[in-house]
């Protein structure tokens, strides 16, 4: 079981950017096909240079407290970042996870897949000009004997 | 009107974090009393959005509690009683806004004079009564309450807005049953959040929760997870029973308790069934 210490019951106490944005320029959603849990991720975001960049983040999760430790530190860093930043975040927290058990790296995998979700959502709204929600469904399991082979992309 | 009700969403809780951060036993009962009495409003105004057809959801801002002085909750809380009475006006029903009104004067009059006290409930101490619980089964406890506190008042939610939304007499005398039993949970849990200086506001549900669409598989799930619920109570009573045969025990009476639940849930189950009815 995780370690908990002080800033852990912090976010547990007050999850940081825990709700919703109302009319968000994309969401995002993470997804445990296993038990059903979900994050969702709502991004507001203004093209700043060649890129874009997080202006705003919220997150809600149907899932354990884990996730929403999780979430509420993975947004926290995603706030005020350009994209391309927010895709090395995404991508190091992956990376993190590849030494961690399955259960526990479930946790995170979901929140850092539905920022990526949230991200590429929006690039596709903006190229298609039709709103896409995306679903990424996460390959951990929070099952350790039991695994799912690859990451599925559906459209809402 | 949904604006009262949200409002009046948070005042109810905020009212019932008060009364587990105070120690002070006649101003913990007096919080106590006034967040049931505001849940009630916030049902009475629930039924109001219904009966008008006006949509609705458990949306609600999170609702920071961290003081060191009660005084300093308190005049939070009065001043959402304020903001509250300004708003019933919007109300459609009178007889209803004047009722809240009274009430929440009351409230106003009794927390002025409420004497201030230190607040312990967020020291993050993670030490239960005199009880030393070992590293691990402080983690797993500190786990278990967080997770529980948001889980029962998911529940209270959950079978809250079921009741609200059915005419059957049958499934709401059990609809009832189970907010009472979740509310008695989350009151236990809370205190112990309290006083464990660990206690937070459980987060705001996603209204896939409660809007259900299929009320049979949420209680044939529902059933399997308070089978779950029993046999996590029955490890962490294992886990500190050579610690604390006073906490054992009560995880022992929680796990019993969720028998009674289950036997409820199938009832309802079978009636639902039995009736061919569903959301």
């Amino acid at each position: 079981m995780v370690q908990i210490d002080s800033e852990l019951i912090a976010h547990m106490q007050n999850p940081h950017n825990y709700g919703r944005i109302e009319n968000a320029d994309s969401i995002g959603i993470g997804k445990n096909p296993q038990n059903g849990e979900e994050v969702i991720v709502y991004i507001n975001a203004v093209k700043k240079d060649n890129d874009f960049m997080i202006e705003d983040i919220a997150f809600e999760a149907i899932a354990c407290m884990t996730t929403v430790v999780a979430g509420s530190i993975i947004t926290n860093e995603a706030k005020g970042v350009s994209f391309e930043m927010a895709r090395d975040l995404i991508a190091t927290t992956l990376g993190l996870l590849e030494n961690v058990p399955p259960e526990e790296a479930a946790c995170s995998e979901i929140v850092a897949l539905a920022l990526q979700a949230a991200i590429d959502g929006f690039l596709e709204t903006l190229k298609s000009g039709k709103k896409q929600t995306l679903i990424y469904k996460i390959k951990q399991s929070c099952s350790p004997n039991k695994e799912f082979n690859a990451v599925e992309k559906d459209e809402k | 009107m949904t604006k009262v009700f949200v409002k009046v969403h948070e005042l109810w809780l905020e009212m019932l974090m008060a009364s587990f951060m105070s120690q002070n036993l006649e101003s913990k009962r007096n919080l106590n009393d006034f967040s049931d009495i505001l849940f009630r409003h916030f049902t009475w105004i629930e039924r109001l959005l219904i009966k008008e057809g006006i949509e609705y959801d458990y949306n609600r801002d999170q609702i920071p509690i961290k003081v060191e002085n009660l005084k300093v909750i308190l005049q939070d809380l009065m001043r959402r009683i304020n903001e509250v009475l300004l708003m019933l006006a919007l109300l459609s029903d009178d007889a209803l806004a004047n009722r809240i009104k009274t009430d929440l004067e009351y409230m106003l009059f009794v927390l002025e004079k409420m004497p201030d006290e230190k607040v312990t409930a967020f020291n993050m101490n993670r030490k239960y009564k005199n009880i030393t619980l070992s590293d691990e089964a402080t983690d797993a406890f500190t786990l278990f309450l967080f997770e529980e506190s948001y889980k029962e008042y998911e529940l209270i939610m959950i079978y809250n807005y079921l009741k609200a939304h059915s005419n059957e007499d049958y499934l709401n005398k059990i609809f009832q049953i189970l907010v009472d039993e979740s509310f008695f949970h989350l009151k236990n849990f809370g205190e112990m959040m309290a006083q464990m200086g660990i206690l937070g506001v459980p987060r705001v549900i996603h209204k896939s929760l409660y809007q259900i669409e299929d009320v049979v598989e949420f209680l044939k799930n529902g059933i399997d997870e308070e089978l779950a619920a029993k046999e996590e109570c029955k490890n962490l009573s294992k886990a500190v029973a050579k610690d604390s045969i006073e906490l054992a025990k009560f995880f022992d009476f929680i796990n019993y308790q969720e028998n009674y639940h289950i036997a409820l849930m199938k009832d309802a189950l079978q009636y639902y069934e039995n009736k061919g009815l569903n959301v």
